[in-house]
């Protein structure tokens, strides 16, 4: 390390010859898809840093569905993700995705998701094929879109996903007394009340 | 039922989770990526959670509430393996602790679903979930790290070595090994241990980490009659100091 100062270590090494950029000191960063009940649709809970997509899903199991309900839980690398324009207001995402004519190629299946709210979360909403992401956008265009306004719209190659499998499902089935996982449960104001109170 | 041999399984069960729980716990907020952290930690408290239910079987079974039973007792009657106490040292070493010891624990209970003591065999069924997640967590980081860099490599493989004759003690034969079997609550921790032997090799082909021999490993044993590592004592007096301080305090 050169100096304690973060600022002083992030300046450019001096060097003489052309040379590759060199990749950040980092893992790349996958996106964590939760389904919280049977039935319900998988939405976008988050991100982690991993070295590969195995290695995210077994980080993200813990990191994100630690205490809340949940039934499946499914990773992507987020280089996988293709983002539709983002809009605010009355504007919806759809209407900036110009009908393109189907493009010949191999198709294949791509996982779309909505983000209705601004803030809230991208939610799953269906499936197309289609022989690019840009045709599977067109693609869910046509299928999913209501005229109710969109804000932002993912699609993903559904081969790209590391789903659960039906048998891995039994990762959710815990000891169901968990209280002790809850900050709420430990009353830590209502200690320091009492506390505060015999002090005096 | 032979509620010696049926105690004394539940006593070294329940003392090897609350021991590793409590050390894996100490890389609470030091773990290597935040991810890890997060996870780690979790199985830790799963593993505090498991004791506790074990230990409120033995509370069933007449013994000491679960408080006094993990907090008050000295390093010379508790019934872990002395694996389970061995300081963190490295994240390698954690990491083939874990997984070694979590193999094992997990083939235990897998065996205990079908255990003729009902209770025991339910709490099996419950945690399944969690064991699962705790195998799965530690043979994907073992395959990883097992065959990543030259570093990697060597730092597992040395932890595998150092970690090999500890690893063994965990299957100390109990003074009731014969009750267990002929009364249908434990198969036997022989039968446990050809089975972890089976599934280790399984997960070690897989990396570029080479298995000792395994008979020329020398066990550590002595740990299921009480005798302990110098390091048990030190994590006990830690674990428990607010309950000495103040055994009615809700924390």
């Amino acid at each position: 390390m050169a100096s304690l100062d973060p600022r002083v270590n992030r300046l450019p090494t001096v060097t003489e010859s052309v040379s590759p950029k060199a990749p950040l000191d980092q893992f790349g960063t996958f996106e964590v898809f939760v389904q919280p009940k049977e039935g319900k649709s998988f939405q976008h809970e988050g991100i982690v840093h991993a070295p590969n997509l195995e290695m995210a899903y077994v980080l993200a199991k813990e990191a994100f569905t630690r205490r809340f309900t949940c039934v499946s839980l499914y990773v992507v690398d987020t280089r996988n993700v293709y983002v539709s324009p983002m809009t605010e207001g009355e504007k919806n995402s759809y209407d900036f995705i110009e009908d393109n004519p189907e493009a010949a190629g191999v198709k294949e299946s791509f996982e779309i998701y909505h983000l209705a709210k601004r803030g809230k979360q991208h939610i799953h909403v269906g499936t197309v094929t289609a022989s690019s992401p840009q045709e599977a956008m067109v693609s869910a265009k046509a299928k999913f879109n209501t005229g109710k306004v969109v804000y932002n719209v993912w699609i993903i190659p559904t081969d790209a996903i590391r789903f659960t499998t039906e048998e891995e499902k039994e990762l959710w089935i815990t000891l169901p007394e968990k209280k002790f996982r809850d900050a709420s449960d430990y009353k830590g104001g209502d200690k320091l009340k009492d506390f505060l109170e015999k002090v005096k | 039922m032979n509620e010696l041999a049926l105690k004394e399984l539940l006593y070294k069960m329940a003392d090897d989770q609350l021991i590793l729980g409590h050390r894996n716990s100490e890389w609470t907020g030091m773990g290597p990526l935040l991810e890890e952290d997060i996870a780690f930690s979790s199985m830790a408290q799963d593993k505090v959670g498991q004791s506790l239910a074990l230990y409120t079987l033995l509370h069933q079974l007449g013994e000491n509430e679960p408080d006094t039973v993990a907090f008050t007792r000295n390093a010379n009657q508790f019934h872990n393996c002395v694996f389970v106490e061995l300081p963190n040292q490295e994240y390698d070493f954690s990491l083939i602790r874990h997984f070694l010891f979590d193999t094992a624990e997990a083939l235990r209970f897998d065996m205990l679903t079908h255990s003729s003591y009902e209770p025991l065999a339910q709490l099996a069924t419950k945690i399944r979930g969690e064991l699962r997640y705790h195998t799965l967590h530690a043979n994907t980081w073992i395959k990883q790290l097992g065959s990543a860099t030259p570093e990697s490599i060597d730092r597992l493989q040395k932890s595998l070595e150092k970690a090999m004759p500890y690893a063994l003690g965990i299957f100390e034969i109990s003074p009731y090994e014969t009750e267990l079997i002929s009364e249908r609550i434990f198969e036997g921790e022989e039968k446990l241990m050809e089975k972890w032997m089976t599934k280790v090799e399984s997960i070690i082909s897989q990396t570029s980490l080479q298995l000792p021999d395994w008979k020329l490993v020398q066990p550590v044993m002595g740990g299921r009659f009480g005798k302990h590592s110098e390091h048990l004592q030190p994590l006990l007096d830690e674990m428990s100091e607010v309950f000495k301080i103040d055994p009615t305090a809700e924390w």
